[in-house]
């Protein structure tokens, strides 16, 4: 391959797969899961031009994907009810210039100061419009929100998008375009200085740049962006209400983010799919989901604040060295017992939320395949002993894992 | 006088609270010029060059660039009206390699401001005027390597590299060669005469041997107050300066 | 008038309410630098603990050892939690303390569920205090009054007369040089996180039966006090206090007062559009003020980032 194409082939190979994903995954709920994904993937990476471009933390970033969608079904029933000309698949952009321009006025007084000053001004605008949301009925739509149907706009190419796999091409081309203009966006003057007012703000001002007008242009990008997640959530979901809007929903575009890892373009990619997988698998299994979400996110947060991508990305140095098969043995012997671990404190937990949460007479629970009673110590011990038992095997192996990490990473000969 | 001074200070002074840290400074730098300010520790330097740089307003009294009252500008504006400064302690930007931190400089003066519609990368004459000043520096074989792991006297050179990229014609480095070892200090100092070359040169300093082997004039700031502001040997000679600064600066030395 | 007195008190209770939370919070600002996203987390776990214990030996008891127990809960998240972020900087922190306001409200629901819990105020406070013009003015609300202005008067004390308070009024007005005061800073930051959180369950307890005892009371109640602390000025006590106070009274008397913005805006000489129901202003033609009510203290602060960046009392720009 040429260099000059060497930069296109993750974009090419990103395109092959998202064309090829709804012939391997066809039923209507792959495809919701993955428009889904395409959607938070798209909203992810716009926050993350604030959190990991910009160093804005943000608890109020929904707002701008809600305000986008609320716009773009209101669109589409000018287009259903009043005459308005409007294909569909042009709607993200109007969504995106909406965000764009509810980004400018916010960002004028907001992105006078980064860190907790921010943080705080995002969460009051955010809540602002949240409870606005309840009194402002005609645009809102009250506690039911709007809706509106998507297929009412003239067909192009003979589509009319009422089939789910339609929709999921739309959104998966959305998805490129915005994936590719938000990494663009990275590699101007523009990106790069949000890159130097987040590391070092004093030293940008003093090379000729305003830090408040360089966040400012960030966040008005981030505001453009999050309203194209926010059309295509419209033309998705043909819903809007209060809970795109809320807290909830831009706290879960922080963990997201974060989970993924803030640092890296990719971070937010690689943190929306698994977060949206977590979420359907999790989901369906146990009650307590958002529980073990909230654990791993904590757990991130004290541990591995680079993310999952940061995970992935201290195994290239090892790989470079050509020592990656070093770790292979260490790898093998942890994984028995952390598996066994979290199956035991996923077993713990399930256990005692039974035990207290079912309904009255109904001690029976089933987990993994086995049925007991959950008001028995006995299951519960077990769970304990086996948790007690992977902690002593992972300690027994952590000085030898920590010495193959160690040689994995040393670039001489074997030490 | 035809020309306006590179420098103008016209009583300046600065409070913090009950405190005057600089007191009626009345001072002149003219064009290519290469000026040290000395004094104590305490005397007030630092919060003169962020008087001079715009990082601080001053409570009273004028600064002018070429005729141009600055006082109550922004830093970034100060800057782009060719003016450059360094820092006492190293502030470079750590997350990114040596040849990105070069750049970040170079990015406003070559008139790329807030675009959003170039990309970096693909602009030629940005990257060949970074690997002019990565030369200029001698750090063309750290290119790649993340500012943050450089060794202390690399990020300091760096600085003076971001520092001078924009092309300001008025360089101001503030205790460039603090810290460093007697040979780092005579690389520094043999660096920073490459690349001020022509230029209007302002720096604070420590080290005596540094001072007097760089400066064309020197000014003695103590307590806030200049008390001198000459050639290097009427300052070394003056009984004033002797008095208030040079003999303990001298016996700190010996 | 006698509705104005009612609502003077109803809104010092709010408010005074409000300030335990906000003191606690500026304390932890001031001191460490980092705005605790979970605060009012604590503050829902003091309500659920004072439940708990209510259960097992009455509401007197528990208002004793609930904050305590949610002061030691909160003294073992500095020290093992917040400390190991602290070295990331400000950010990873903050969403630290908000990924730690998740948990906390799973963890509950874990043990609690989701519905609300039947806590009651003690039988002893449950009578009318006094009444003016025929409302009732239940004791339980005085006896929150006596103990929120107790503790205000407590921390006053502490701060302006101990050795401790000087050492934390030194980081209030310099909170670069505090690391600087050859005081074991370390402790002093997890006994002002225990403090501020002990603080923050102690309004739990107290306003527990009031407001009532749900998974979502950090929420409701956690961003009004951002808000708050916001609008008095980061960092600063009197201006939580004034804040506090203002917000309080602000959300008491806009529920009480219905005031439509039909008659204000017909008294501004507007006419009503002939086609209300269709018309794309209806909202603003039919809207109350108990309605606006809940957005005023974010309207608030809207307005004063804008004229006022610094907050009402704040001393540094924000």
């Amino acid at each position: 391959m040429s260099d000059a194409l060497r930069p296109l082939a993750p974009w090419g190979v990103a395109a092959l797969v998202l064309a090829v994903l709804p012939f391997i995954f066809a039923s209507g709920a792959a495809l919701t899961v993955m428009n889904q994904m395409a959607i938070t993937i798209i909203f992810a990476l716009a926050y993350n031009m604030l959190l990991g471009q910009g160093g804005m933390l943000s608890f109020g970033h929904a707002v701008y994907m809600g305000l986008g969608g609320f716009f773009c079904v209101h669109l589409m029933n000018w287009v259903e009810y009043d005459n308005l000309w409007l294909p569909l698949p042009l709607l993200p952009l109007f969504g995106g210039l909406f965000g764009l321009f509810f980004a400018m006025i916010v960002g004028t007084f907001s992105t006078r100061r980064a860190g907790t000053v921010f943080a705080m001004i995002s969460l009051g605008v955010g809540e602002l419009i949240a409870a606005c949301s309840i009194i402002v009925v005609a645009f809102f739509g009250g506690e039911e929100g709007v809706s509106g149907d998507r297929t009412m706009g003239p067909t192009v190419f003979g589509l009319d998008f009422a089939s789910q796999q339609e929709v999921y091409y739309l959104s998966a081309i959305w998805l490129m375009i915005s994936a590719a203009a938000m990494y663009l966006y990275s590699r101007t003057p523009a990106g790069r200085m949000a890159n130097a007012v987040r590391d070092n703000e004093e030293r940008a001002e003093f090379l000729g740049y305003s830090q408040r007008k360089v966040r400012f242009m960030s966040f008005c990008a981030s505001g453009f962006f999050a309203g194209i997640a926010g059309a295509l959530f419209a033309i998705n979901f043909e819903i809007l209400t209060e809970e795109n809007l809320n807290l909830a929903t831009s706290g879960s575009v922080l963990l997201i983010t974060f989970l993924g890892g803030a640092g890296f373009f990719i971070g937010p990619i690689i943190g929306a799919i698994v977060f949206t997988l977590l979420q359907t698998v999790l989901s369906l299994y146990t009650e307590i989901w958002q529980l073990y979400l909230g654990i791993l996110f904590v757990a991130t947060v004290m541990f591995f604040p680079s993310g999952l991508t940061g995970l992935i990305a201290i195994h290239f140095r090892p790989y470079h060295l050509g020592k990656i098969s070093v770790l292979t043995k260490p790898y093998a012997l942890i994984a028995l017992p952390a598996l066994g671990l979290a199956l035991a404190s996923a077993s713990v937990l399930e256990i005692a939320f039974h035990a207290r949460h079912a309904a009255l007479g109904d001690e029976q629970m089933s987990l993994f395949g086995l049925s007991f009673n959950s008001h028995h110590p006995l299951p519960l011990i077990a769970a304990l002993a086996l948790g007690a038992l992977c902690i002593w095997l992972l300690r027994r192996q952590l000085p030898s894992f920590r010495e193959a990490w160690d040689e994995a990473n040393y670039a001489g000969g074997p030490s | 006088m035809s020309a306006p001074a590179a420098i103008e200070l016209e009583g300046l002074s600065k409070s913090f609270g009950r405190v005057e840290i600089i007191r009626d400074v009345t001072l002149a730098i003219a064009k290519g010029e290469r000026h040290a300010i000395i004094g104590p520790n305490g005397a007030g330097k630092s919060t003169l060059f962020n008087l001079i740089t715009g990082k601080y307003h001053p409570t009273d009294g004028r600064v002018r660039l070429n005729g141009e009252a600055v006082d109550q500008l922004k830093p970034y504006e100060i800057n782009r009206r060719g003016l450059s400064r360094s820092f006492q302690i190293t502030n470079i930007f750590p997350r990114m390699s040596v040849f990105e931190n070069i750049r970040c400089g170079l990015l406003w003066a070559m008139e790329y401001k807030y675009s959003f519609w170039h990309l970096v990368d693909r602009q030629p004459d940005l990257t060949r005027r970074t690997e002019e000043i990565l030369s200029e520096i001698n750090m063309s074989d750290k290119r790649d390597t993340l500012a943050g792991v450089l060794t202390y006297a690399e990020q300091r050179a760096l600085e003076i590299g971001i520092t001078i990229a924009g092309g300001a014609d008025i360089i101001m480095l503030d205790e460039p060669t603090a810290g460093m070892s007697a040979s780092e200090t005579e690389y520094i100092v043999g660096l920073i005469r490459k690349v001020t070359e022509s230029k209007t040169l302002v720096v604070v300093e420590h080290d005596m041997g540094v001072v007097f082997d760089l400066a064309d004039r020197i000014s003695v700031l103590v307590y806030g107050e200049i008390i001198a502001s000459d050639t290097p040997e009427n300052v070394r000679a003056s009984a004033a300066v002797q008095e208030a600064y040079l003999g303990t600066a001298l016996e700190e030395e010996a | 008038m006698s509705l104005v007195l009612v609502n003077l008190l109803d809104g010092l209770v709010t408010g005074l309410l409000l300030f335990m939370l906000c003191s606690g919070l500026t304390l932890i600002f001031s001191m460490m630098g980092v705005l605790n996203f979970a605060h009012a987390s604590f503050y829902m776990l003091g309500a659920y603990f004072g439940y708990q214990i209510s259960t097992y030996v009455g509401f007197w008891p528990a208002l004793l050892i609930a904050p305590v127990i949610v002061g030691v809960a909160g003294a073992l998240v500095e020290r093992y939690g917040l400390r190991r972020v602290h070295k990331f900087g400000h950010v990873p922190e903050l969403i630290f303390t908000f990924g730690l306001a998740l948990l906390i409200e799973e963890v509950v629901q874990f043990f609690w569920g989701k519905s609300q819990m039947a806590f009651e105020e003690p039988e002893i406070l449950k009578f009318a205090a006094f009444s003016i013009a025929g409302n009732a003015f239940p004791a339980y609300k005085v006896f929150m009054i006596f103990i929120a202005v107790g503790i205000f008067l407590v921390l006053l004390y502490i701060l302006t007369r101990t050795r401790v308070g000087l050492i934390i009024q030194a980081a209030l007005s310099y909170p670069e040089t505090v690391q600087n005061l050859g005081h074991n800073v370390p402790l002093v930051f997890m006994g002002v996180f225990g403090v501020g959180t002990a603080l923050a369950g102690l309004a739990g307890v107290i306003a527990g039966p009031v407001l009532g005892t749900f998974p979502g009371m950090a929420v409701v109640l956690g961003t009004i006090v951002f808000v708050t602390i916001v609008v008095g000025g980061l960092g600063s006590l009197w201006g939580a206090l004034a804040a506090s106070l203002l917000i309080g009274w602000l959300q008491t008397f806009a529920a009480s007062y219905n005031v439509t913005m039909r008659d204000v805006l017909l008294t501004l000489g507007l006419t009503e559009p002939a086609d209300l129901a269709t018309s794309a202003l209806r909202d603003l033609w039919t809207l109350t003020l108990p309605q606006i009510g809940p957005i005023l203290p974010y309207l608030l602060m809207v307005l004063v980032l804008a004229f006022r960046p610094q907050g009402l009392f704040g001393k540094r720009e924000t």
